[in-house]
């Protein structure tokens, strides 16, 4: 992976200058999405806030995809024009905080260029300056050590370098040096990094950006992960679980130790001959390898590692036996359910999985009863969970059609005042309840209730288990199927295809928001894998994850 | 917000969270200022610094709904912007208070215009 990379002769500072127009342009924005896309889950995995931010390095990946879309077909030879498109594209694709930040990046460096034909050293220069200028604008409190910042620093390293240099390759050179120095500097600016042992995401994604235009200037490939060495606080294994490739069975992670400093080419060399998803990170003379290895080599990086120094401790786990148990880790904790006063609504919810439950619990339901397509709670089980509340204003969710019946069964046989909403999904259900006010009147409520099961478009993912064909769609058991509003709509090979084709059936691009929750039979690598696809055909939409635990179904998704 | 311990009850005032509001939306990115609600639309500009206006905070016994009235830099993707203040006043405001919010309502009244492309 680190063999002596061609360097592209018109890069050569000793020999020409490089000259960037817009084509040239064009490329580097191309060279720094492959690269952001290559690193940009070292990005997500520097995120301290549970939000603001959720995954920085995606949203950043986003942006740069919108931009780069932008301007993907384009024949223009003109810099000013190229960049406009690029932050026009960056603009409209904008994803949370750190993709609007990068928008503004670009339109300030787009009005500096603005006019220019091609892309000198004054003119990076200025730019950089003006990106700088337009993100400050956009905040009226700056927070230092993030992307703020890295950006500030990258305008102050080339102000001070443009004396010394006329080629925009060296400048590149020495901005993506000052940006990475600029990430390193983030947790002494910023306490919360600091405190949680990493740099800022993205700032970091900044750099990745820079970095990427340089390693295509440089001829330096784009789609091999780090081969670098990491600091040891930023060794992610996580990651490395999505990439387990067939006969990859163990994990091995050595800390050594080594006698002499280690020649990192022929290092990853011999480590490439043993196995893959290969990390290295470094803290102070100390050296902790991450690999994959089949069986049969299971030895052999630690073998390896020995005959290069002193070896302080081996962690190996096996892959295979940490995949499954990861895909039945669902998080089966019970809901915490905060108590009613007196005299309010009491809402319950029917609920096939915990993690659905915990959702219900969260918006505020009095009582959750256990039950969905093949486990039907009785009319008795429905009586018991609202019997002892401390009101007699009691609205049910059954949120399964199988389920109407039962819950209107038990509004029957109680004294208390119970009206059943007929939610025939989960998504139904939690349109309906977020209609809910407690202390509000009960018709009302249960109208606007009533009228909220129109907000939501429902879909389901499954497997057949059995060979059928209704409403002219055939199906074998075993394909996976989709099911929109409770009609089916569609079999496929694949859980992928059966989700997008589902959103497409149900034109989702009309709407804003795609809730999937994922069930108790599906690996989260699968869903995230899932989830990214998703988001990639549905750029306009917000796409969240949630842990729904149901079994059988591997996805419901809410569509609103 | 009121909760009652052995050692007796703790009262938030409406003031303090929207405070705690008020100022994580302004280092949200993209929030350039806060507006207060009375004013008429055209009047939209005039940014206040006291952290009540601009911020309401409602709380009826059972749950806490924060609206922000905001002004954006022009030239950003205002539903990020919104998406994103909504996210950070949520959390910082639970994060202080160790209470759930529940709705967090973002009212973009204005853009501010620094620069035309």
């Amino acid at each position: 992976m680190l063999s002596d990379p061609t360097p592209v002769a018109r890069s050569d500072p000793d020999t020409a200058k490089t000259v960037i127009d817009g084509q040239t342009f064009k490329r580097l924005v191309e060279a720094s999405l492959t690269w952001l896309r290559t690193n940009h889950q070292i990005v997500n995995s520097l995120n301290v806030f549970p939000v603001p931010d959720g995954d920085t390095g995606t949203n950043m990946l986003l942006t740069m995809q919108a931009a780069f879309d932008e301007i993907a077909n384009s024949g223009e030879h003109n810099l000013g024009k190229m960049v406009h498109s690029v932050s026009h594209g960056a603009l409209m694709g904008a994803r949370g905080n750190s993709g609007v930040i990068l928008s503004q990046l670009w339109r300030g460096f787009a009005r500096a260029v603005d006019n220019k034909a091609v892309l000198d050293v004054p003119t990076m220069v200025q730019a950089f300056a003006a990106a700088r200028d337009t993100a400050y604008k956009g905040v009226v409190r700056p927070v230092e050590g993030t992307i703020l910042t890295v950006a500030k620093d990258i305008a102050t390293a080339a102000d001070s370098a443009q004396a010394s240099t006329d080629n925009p390759v060296t400048l590149l050179d020495i901005l993506v040096t000052a940006a990475d120095r600029s990430v390193q500097r983030t947790p002494e600016l910023l306490p919360v990094l600091k405190e949680a042992g990493v740099v800022d995401a993205g700032g970091k994604g900044l750099f990745f950006i820079l970095e990427g235009m340089l390693r295509y200037l440089k001829g330096e490939p784009l789609d091999v992960a780090i081969t670098a060495v990491l600091p040891l606080s930023e060794m992610i294994f996580e990651n490395t679980m999505e990439a387990i490739e067939p006969g990859q069975d163990f994990e091995v992670i050595v800390d050594f130790r080594p006698h002499e400093p280690l020649e990192l080419p022929v290092f990853y060399n011999d480590l490439e001959q043993m196995g893959t998803s290969i990390q290295v990170g470094e803290g102070d003379g100390m050296y902790r390898l991450h690999i994959h290895v089949p069986t049969e080599k299971l030895y052999s990086p630690i073998d390896y590692t020995r005959s290069l120094g002193v070896i302080t401790k081996i962690a190996i786990e096996n892959l295979i036996a940490q995949m499954e148990e990861r895909q039945d880790s669902c998080d089966d904790s019970q809901p915490i359910i905060a108590p009613i006063e007196p005299g309010q609504i009491a809402v319950i919810a029917v609920s096939p999985g915990p993690g659905i439950s915990r959702v219900f619990a969260s918006l505020g339901v009095a009582g959750i009863v256990e039950g969905g397509q093949t486990m039907n709670p009785s009319t008795q089980e429905i009586i018991h969970s609202f019997e002892n509340l401390p009101t007699d204003k009691v609205i049910l969710l059954p949120n399964n059609k199988n389920i109407i019946l039962a819950a209107q069964a038990a509004a029957e046989l109680t004294v208390k005042t119970v009206a059943v909403i007929p939610s025939r999904s989960v998504p139904q259900g939690l349109a309906a309840i977020m209609r809910l006010i407690p202390d509000g009147n009960f018709e009302t409520v249960v109208s606007e209730m009533n009228e909220a099961l129109e907000d939501v478009e429902t879909g389901e993912i499954t497997i057949a288990t059995r060979s059928v064909e209704i409403d002219n769609v055939q199906v074998r058991e075993g394909e996976i199927i989709a099911l929109h509003n409770g009609k089916l709509v569609l079999a496929a090979a694949s859980l992928e295809e059966a989700c997008l084709e589902l959103l497409k059936e149900s034109q989702a691009d009309h709407f804003e928001l795609i809730t999937m929750f994922y069930g108790d039979n599906i690996s989260k690598a699968e869903v995230f894998r899932i989830a990214d696809k998703v988001r990639t055909v549905y750029p306009a939409q917000e796409v969240e994850i949630q842990e729904g635990c149901q079994p059988h179904y591997q996805f419901i998704i809410a569509i609103e | 917000m009121d909760e009652t311990t052995p050692l007796g009850s703790i009262h938030v005032s409406p003031q303090a969270i929207a405070s705690i509001a008020y100022h994580a939306a302004l280092q949200s990115y993209g929030v350039v200022g806060l507006t207060s609600k009375s004013l008429m639309e055209g009047l939209a500009h005039v940014l206040v610094k006291d952290p009540t206006k601009g911020v309401e905070v409602q709380y009826d016994g059972q749950s806490i709904m924060i609206d922000l009235y905001v002004i954006i830099e022009y030239g950003t993707r205002i539903k990020s912007v919104a998406t994103s203040v909504s996210n950070t006043v949520r959390f910082q405001v639970e994060k202080a208070l160790g209470m759930p919010i529940h709705e967090v309502n973002v009212h973009v009244r204005g853009l501010r215009i620094t620069d035309y492309d």
